[in-house]
């Protein structure tokens, strides 16, 4: 998005501009739209959820008596006979990872007005997104099937199977949530709701593209918390 | 006007039911009356600052109570006051964190001569072990907890056999030695705290958790819970008797070890079978 | 729909505004605002009275509401705390009174007081109703999702009410929840009472962040013209920053009431270790006790400032109106304000120096404790250096704001005791700590809470509360409050341990029985002496003196309304143009001795004001 063109202020770069910004009056955050700028202050406060989920998920693997479970072999999955360990997981990040693509391209087609386009790319974006979430009660299925359970765990300590599936469940109540949302974008961006500006059913806010910048960034927030989220549980 | 008596009034009550409370501190019996020290510190320094606002609020409220043809002075801000006082301030909280940081350097010490103790807490009572001749304490274990290894030790820890169990809520402590209180529960967080020894710690059950102390005054006192856990807390009391050397020593022989304790243990199942056969 | 809108409004009150004239030396730019940067709000008009009064999106109408329903769940924790104090000063006296029943007094108390009355009453009343008028605009900027904030919160209060009436009766486990005896059996209320506690914790949050975001987001990118952010009054520097702790302290309150409610439905082992319960071992084992205390005082202690920080910022312009000077300092208050909210997030573990922790903490957490009294104590000179040399009105709301002055200082004080590592030893979890905190952040909050009614009522009202009954009520609990609370840190010294339901036979706790009377006597006057609030509101409501606009010759936008009460919308036609800060009082060669924020600076070319 281009600089706003804001009439009696000029707009510097840098820490200069920024505190100029601050100092000034009416705005902080210059030409940034009261969502958007929601939407990021409730990402800090989420990021927050997350960091508390993973701090403790440390703190509860570093005092637990029994020996944590090795995430390479639990979390294998068998290709033509042979275990391949993270072979799911590496295919469900790539599929998040890429429907943060499509939905960044989506937001660039959404401020050109391309209705099209932009549903298109909202749509795809929800399919990726419900596409994790499948791949996901996939593992779950097979590791309750192997008998792993929230308070108990065959490889391991118990807490394993508590953090996972807390943690694990928690991101994919956020996508879920995303996900519905995506499908809900999609639908209004193709009965032109953005281009019209009509009203929404529920908030009754006017419809703007903008909506799914801010959708957007709620998207991508999902996904970097699956890269912490990957880090922690399989890669350590 | 009134206000400002009143409010005077209050300031004064506060000073003079400090001088006259007939409710202060027990003597203190133990190593820690730098910690009494320290609080009688910040008192006299925060009680002072307390005072000295108070007074001036109550100097403004008789000064500059509202009058129609005066106007208040406009005056936003005076840095050089702003920074007096920060300076000021700064340099009187140093000075009390100072002393704090001190005593608690040595509350996380223990000296090596500390005798340890291993305080074992439910809901709701205590008691206690000690270590045997070999001077150590055995592991413990709350799952190998039974009626024939009220402590839980574990039996394959050598140290374990010679200890000296004090099933009791009243434990004995030597005069004038240091002692290593370990805590652990069994169940909820509890709190082993002798109001005249000054130190506390909680017990927390999965963990062992220790705090030292000295006492020097030989006496009876009362053991609180210092921690909520539960509809019993209130009644979770015990008590220790600090004794000189030779009445604790006569003490310590009366008590019984672990493997006395097991054998007696094996003894009354036998006869118990036996009496069963019959 | 559509005409519930102005759809067709746009952009007014552009430069044009600029004035001429006034007195001489007066140029034309030397008034300049520069022009809106934001479109006129569009604001859903209501009609019916359900949306109206009842899920109303009105941010002043959310305010009242949030303000009624706090007040109800304070009422029931001032009851509760009666009881707690007929069986400590009386014990025996009510025949109902079981250990059960008195700890779920003492848990629902604290949690009531602290969150539910406390919180919601600052941020949800006070936050909603001044926020968009003291920073000038027409509402909150989402008005729809504070409208679900609202009803959040009032579903969050309805689950926790429920409580008393579940088989096994509310938590009992202490309002700080420790596991594990919080869920294990034989607590009170470790079935339905704790899990409906959780839920509606994590309800309370969820509500709070819609909010808040709204708190957040009015102040950053809403303001009206003119309004930088250092012209903004302190009540809202002080609700502003106790809602961005807010936003990032409730997060570790939400992630412990759900590890919390997995370990008691689904049976995790989050904070159970293994357990051994009437001679038999648990399924529970390896799980941390400690990281609760960790998490919950993550949320815990910033939420004490979430409390204070509204009260310093709204006793501060209190004082400036009413001894009718500037605040002194004001830069200094700010950024005490940002501080003391920034530090609050290094000092949690000073609630757990005896927890068991690792005690090296103890080191780090005194110092970062003992550090945050310097910007306390600089706002506590600040308010005192306020009243030096001022033209004090010795009314109701100064009164409420010097009885806060007093309160403060002495739960101030009493918390570097407290905060200073070794020193809290002795006194941790006796009744020193009961009273420190019960002064610093339940009586003084409360004083700021009751002067800001008196100083807002005629606003919300548009009628004058009575001064004489005023009075009473002020001097009854503030006379009251502090003789419980003051001799209460000498039991703590004698070394009474808290959460005690009977005292009995300790030697030094039988001397305690006359003060334990005493207090609770003071105790039941003090509660009842607040329903002469409650009385003074009725009849001002019905005879009262009206308030006209501005009775107390302030300053900031909330009295400078097209209406009072202010209608919906706030302003009028037309949003206000900010020229000076909120504190302009008795400029030297001023007519009055105010001066509006609205007042451009050409009118006031004679006298000594300060550029600000």
């Amino acid at each position: 998005m281009s600089d706003p063109n804001i009439q009696g202020y000029e707009l510097k770069p840098g820490f200069r501009g920024m505190a100029k910004d601050t100092g000034s009056d009416q705005t902080m955050f210059k030409g940034v739209h009261w969502g958007k700028a929601m939407m990021w202050i409730f990402l800090l406060s989420d990021t927050f959820v997350f960091s508390c989920f993973l701090i403790s998920y440390m703190k509860g693997r570093g005092s637990t008596p029994e020996e944590w479970p090795n995430p390479s072999e639990v979390f294998a999955l068998d290709a033509f006979g042979v275990p391949v360990p993270l072979l799911l997981i590496a295919i469900m990040t790539f599929v998040l990872i890429t429907s943060s693509g499509t939905m960044a391209i989506a937001v660039k087609y959404g401020y050109e007005k391309n209705r099209k386009m932009c549903g298109w790319l909202v749509l795809a974006t929800a399919i990726g997104g419900l596409t994790f979430v499948g791949m996901q009660a996939f593992e779950w299925s097979k590791l309750i099937h192997e008998g792993v359970r929230p308070w108990e765990n065959p490889f391991g300590a118990p807490q394993f199977g508590s953090f996972f599936f807390m943690i694990t469940g928690f991101h994919g109540t956020h996508v879920s949530i995303g996900v519905i949302f995506l499908f809900i974008y999609a639908y209004k961006v193709f009965a032109g709701h953005y281009d019209t500006g009509k009203r929404g059913w529920f908030t009754s806010m006017k419809g703007d593209y903008v909506e799914i910048e801010i959708l957007g960034l709620y998207w991508h927030f999902v996904d970097l918390v699956w890269v912490f989220i990957f880090a922690f549980f399989y890669l350590w | 006007m009134h206000a400002g008596i009143i409010f005077f009034l209050v300031i004064l009550g506060s000073v003079l039911f400090h001088i006259f409370t007939p409710w202060y501190w027990t003597d203190v019996a133990s190593n820690w009356g730098g910690m009494d020290d320290t609080i009688t510190l910040t008192f006299w320094v925060g009680g002072g600052v307390f005072i000295a606002v108070c007074l001036f609020m109550i100097y403004c409220v008789f000064k500059f109570s509202y009058k129609e043809n005066r106007k208040a002075e406009y005056k936003p801000e005076d840095k050089k006051l702003e920074k007096i006082l920060t300076v000021a301030t700064t340099l009187g909280v140093a000075a009390l964190l100072a002393p704090g940081l001190i005593i608690w350097n040595q509350y996380v010490s223990v000296p090596k001569n500390a005798l340890h103790i291993d305080v074992m807490a439910w809901q709701w009572g205590w008691q206690y072990r000690l270590p045997g001749n070999d001077g150590k304490l055995g592991t413990t274990s709350v799952r190998n907890i039974d009626d024939n290894n009220p402590f839980g030790i574990n039996l394959d820890d050598p140290y374990g056999s010679d200890d000296i169990l004090v099933m009791s809520d009243k434990i004995n402590l030597k005069n004038n030695r240091p002692v290593k209180i370990l805590l652990r529960s069994v169940d909820v967080l509890h709190n082993w705290y002798v109001p005249q020894f000054r130190a506390k710690m909680d017990a927390v059950p999965g963990t062992v958790t220790y705090y030292w102390f000295e006492p020097n005054k030989v006496g009876e006192y009362e053991v609180l819970c210092a921690e909520y856990c539960g509809v019993g807390h209130y009644a979770m009391r015990g008590m220790v008797e600090v004794q000189e050397e030779n009445k604790y020593e006569e003490w310590v022989n009366e008590q019984e070890t672990f493997a006395s304790y097991v054998a007696k243990q094996k003894n009354i199942e036998l006869q118990e079978k036996k009496l069963a056969k019959k | 729909m559509s005409e519930e809108f102005n759809d067709n409004k746009t952009i007014q009150a552009q430069s044009s505004e600029v004035m001429t004239g006034g007195a001489a030396g007066a140029t034309p730019d030397m008034d300049y605002v520069r022009p809106a940067e934001i479109p006129e709000q569009d604001l859903y008009h209501a009609h019916s009275f359900i949306t109206k009064w009842v899920f109303c999106q009105d941010a002043k109408v959310i305010g009242v509401q949030y303000f009624l329903l706090a007040t109800f769940t304070g009422i029931v924790g001032l009851i509760l705390s009666w009881l707690m104090r007929l069986q400590l000063g009386f014990p025996g006296l009510a025949g109902f009174m079981t250990a059960e029943h008195y700890y779920q007094f003492v848990t629902m108390h604290g949690m009531i007081m602290v969150v539910y009355f406390l919180t919601a009453l600052f941020l949800g009343g006070f936050g909603n109703y001044l926020i968009p008028l003291m920073v000038g605009a027409r509402d909150m900027v989402f008005p729809y999702v504070n409208m679900i904030s609202f009803w959040m919160f009032f579903i969050a209060v309805a689950v926790l009410m429920a409580s008393f009436f579940v088989p096994g009766g509310p938590t009992g486990a202490g309002w700080t929840l420790y596991p594990p005896q919080t869920i294990l059996e034989g607590t009170p209320g470790s079935g339905m009472g704790i899990l409906l506690m959780l839920i509606s914790l994590s309800l309370f949050v969820i509500g709070f962040t819609m909010g808040g975001l709204n708190y957040m987001i009015t102040v950053l990118q809403a303001r009206t013209r003119g309004m930088t952010l250092m012209r903004m009054p302190l009540t809202v520097w002080g609700i502003f920053t106790a809602t961005v702790l807010a936003m990032l302290a409730f997060p570790a309150l939400l992630v412990s009431a759900i590890m919390m409610t997995l370990d008691k439905v689904l049976g995790t082992s989050f904070f159970m270790p293994t357990i051994l319960k009437a001679g038999e071992v648990l399924e529970y084992g390896g799980g941390s006790p400690i990281l609760f205390q960790h998490l919950f005082w993550f949320f815990g202690h910033p939420e004490v400032y979430i409390v204070a920080l509204p009260a310093f910022g709204i006793v501060s312009d209190l004082i400036s109106v009413h001894a009718r000077k500037n605040i002194f300092g004001y830069r200094m208050m700010v950024w005490a304000i940002v501080g003391i909210g920034a530090l609050s997030f290094f000092v949690w573990a000073h609630h757990m120096y005896v927890s068991g922790m690792n005690p090296w903490f103890g080191f780090f957490f005194a110092t970062t404790t003992l550090i945050i009294a310097v910007p306390t104590a600089m706002k506590v000179y600040n308010w005192i250096l306020t009243l030096w040399r001022g033209n004090i009105r010795i009314n109701t709301v100064m009164l409420w704001c010097l009885g806060f002055i007093v309160t403060f200082v002495n739960g101030g004080i009493t918390g570097i005791f407290l905060g200073n590592v070794s020193v809290d030893v002795p006194l941790s979890d006796t009744y020193f700590v009961i009273a420190h905190f019960h002064m610093v952040m339940g009586i003084a909050p409360l004083m700021v809470i009751m002067g800001a009614v008196y100083h807002w009522f005629p606003l919300v009202a548009g009628r004058m509360l009575d001064e004489t009954l005023g009075k009473w009520h002020f001097w009854i609990t503030f006379l009251g409050a502090y003789s419980i609370y003051f001799p209460m840190h000498y039991l703590g010294f004698i070394g009474v341990p808290r959460r005690y339901f009977e005292m009995y036979d300790s030697p030094y706790m039988t001397s305690a029985v006359g003060m334990n009377e005493f207090i609770s006597l003071a105790a039941f006057i003090v509660g009842a002496a607040q329903f002469i609030l409650i009385f003074n509101i009725i009849k001002t409501l019905k005879t009262g003196k009206a308030a006209g606009q501005n009775p107390w010759k302030a300053n900031s936008l909330e009295w400078y309304t097209s209406t009072v009460p202010p209608e919906h919308g706030n302003f009028g036609d037309r949003l206000p143009v900010v020229h000076r800060w909120p504190y302009d009082f008795s400029v030297p060669g001023a007519k009055d001795d105010f001066i509006p924020q609205t007042t451009p600076p050409s009118e006031v070319v004679h006298t000594e004001v300060e550029k600000t």
